[in-house]
């Protein structure tokens, strides 16, 4: 397979990122590095190259129908202009992929991770010729360029592009204006646990739309920030990476996502699954650890308890923000009490980890 | 960019090796350094064990990855640079003097294919232009 790139590579490259083949993406890594870049988005403001996730809309009479049958979150009351977290689960309950839907006036869009912009798209067409549905699934992954501005100067940085008032879009809302003077839908969304924008438009414009936010935030401290820092920040704030945290073998409720679920539905793929195994009782967790200093938790380490294996660590890292090294794992759940100490498994050693509360890290709001 | 001595020898692995009489002092280059980023932990090898030339010794773990240390010679460990354990900056500020890993009293025959500076330096050249 040859490796792709996305329309801001050659930004990527001239501002001095080291690259990363991320699923088939040439994708920047790091730039500055990654405990500076992940403290610029607390502090300050970043700009994130997402163009490589996938892109769906979802048009026709049925749409919303569909939608109601593919995603696991409730989207019945979902406004217009308002956007929500959930998954498209297969019949037994498990996640294809974690998504979000994004309620417009006459389509519905989905984000979707890099990875399941085949599969997603796959899925979500075979539901719609299953049900008959009279709608239309089309992938515009690559007809659309998508930035995330994150950091709590973002509104401050886009506000003197768009004309638009952002102040008025609530965090999880978004609005369509233009940007540099080409259309564009404005999330105020993200995966940083800050308060920032994604922005999606025509990716001819990626280059120009890219520079133009970082002179327009060069004073307010911007700069370009990599995968690391976006894992890390993610993992701070207790968002879950698809094929880490939840995946065909780890079910959104064991995974710690069940806001994502509205187990009540009834006609929605994977639901009844998942209530069934809510009511015989969920047999694994995932919880959150955190220690100061020493080896840091990979992916993978076992979890030790009594010396005995109990979970396996789903994701790890060094938190600048809580200035401890934190995990996330999926534990046994009788192992799973806070307050607790686990072992985690490091070449061969056992090093000691706090079991802590969840998130590691919330903003002031 | 450090200045990198050209006193030394190094391994394609980028340890760098100071031999003086029977006592070889290593470390790893600013290339290394600078390619892990972040440094959070350094595990090196306990003082008076025996290790073997070209085993992986010592671990310098960074943010984002875990790299391992061969040793280009073997013998006795006879000390080890424990100021790293709380504070891994001299790493990066002078991976050649005060950011050293660990002196070992040499015992045999030393690694082959030892770098010069010149030759470790094209082959950095050569990896950057892959």
């Amino acid at each position: 397979m040859s490796i792709r790139k996305t329309p801001l590579h050659a930004a990527h490259a001239a501002s001095g990122s080291r690259f990363v083949d991320f699923h088939g993406w040439e994708m920047p890594v790091q730039y500055e590095g990654i405990l500076a870049e992940a403290r610029r988005v607390r502090a300050h403001v970043g700009l994130f190259d997402l163009c490589h996730m996938g892109r769906l809309v979802i048009s026709g009479p049925d749409r919303e129908a569909l939608i109601e049958r593919v995603f696991s979150g409730r989207f019945a009351k979902l406004r217009h202009g308002r956007a929500k977290y959930g998954f498209l689960l297969n019949e037994d309950g498990y996640a294809i992929d974690d998504v979000l839907v994004y309620r417009d006036v006459d389509v519905v869009h989905m984000v979707i991770n890099a990875t399941g912009r085949e599969a997603d798209t796959a899925w979500v067409t075979k539901q719609c010729a299953a049900g008959g549905f009279d709608a239309t699934v089309e992938n515009v992954s690559d007809e659309q360029a998508m930035i995330a501005l994150q950091g709590p100067a973002s509104e401050h940085v886009l506000q003197t592009l768009c004309g638009t008032d952002l102040s008025a879009v609530r965090y999880y809302g978004f609005t369509t204006a233009p940007v540099c003077g080409h259309e564009t839908l404005m999330a105020r969304t993200g995966y940083t646990g800050e308060d920032g924008f994604e922005l999606f438009f025509d990716p001819k414009h990626a280059m120009e739309v890219w520079a133009a936010l970082e002179a327009s935030g060069a004073s307010l401290e911007i700069a370009p920030i990599g995968l690391g820092a976006r894992d890390l920040l993610r993992l701070e704030a207790g968002m879950p990476l698809y094929g880490q945290e939840l995946n065909l073998e780890i079910d959104p409720l064991e995974a710690g996502l069940g806001f994502g679920v509205d187990l009540s539905k009834e006609d929605t793929l994977g639901v009844p699954a998942l209530r069934a195994r809510k009511e015989a009782g969920l047999t694994r967790t995932a919880i959150s650890l955190a220690q100061q200093g020493g080896r840091v938790p990979r992916p993978g380490c076992r979890v030790l308890k009594d010396g005995k294996p109990v979970g396996v660590v789903t994701s790890g890292g060094v938190s600048p923000t809580v200035e401890r090294n934190i995990a996330r794992a999926l534990v046994d759940a009788r192992a799973a009490e806070i307050g607790g100490t686990l072992g985690i498994e490091i070449r061969g050693r056992s090093h000691p980890m706090d079991v802590v509360a969840h998130p590691f890290y919330k903003r002031a709001k | 960019m450090a200045d990198r001595p050209n006193d030394l020898q190094y391994m394609k692995t980028h340890e760098w090796v100071r031999i003086e009489d029977d006592v070889a002092t290593i470390g790893i280059s600013d290339f290394a350094v600078d390619h892990l980023g972040d440094l959070v932990f350094v595990d090196l090898p306990d003082e008076g064990s025996d290790v073997e030339a070209g085993t992986a010794v010592a671990e310098v773990e960074s943010v984002k990855a875990v790299g391992e240390v061969y040793t280009p010679v073997g013998g006795e460990v006879i000390e080890v640079n424990s100021d790293l354990a709380d504070d891994q900056a001299a790493l990066t500020t002078d991976p050649f003097g005060a950011g050293w890993l660990f002196k070992v009293k040499i015992s045999g025959d030393p690694v082959d294919g030892l770098l010069d500076l010149a030759a470790y330096e094209a082959q950095l050249a050569a990896e950057a232009s892959e």
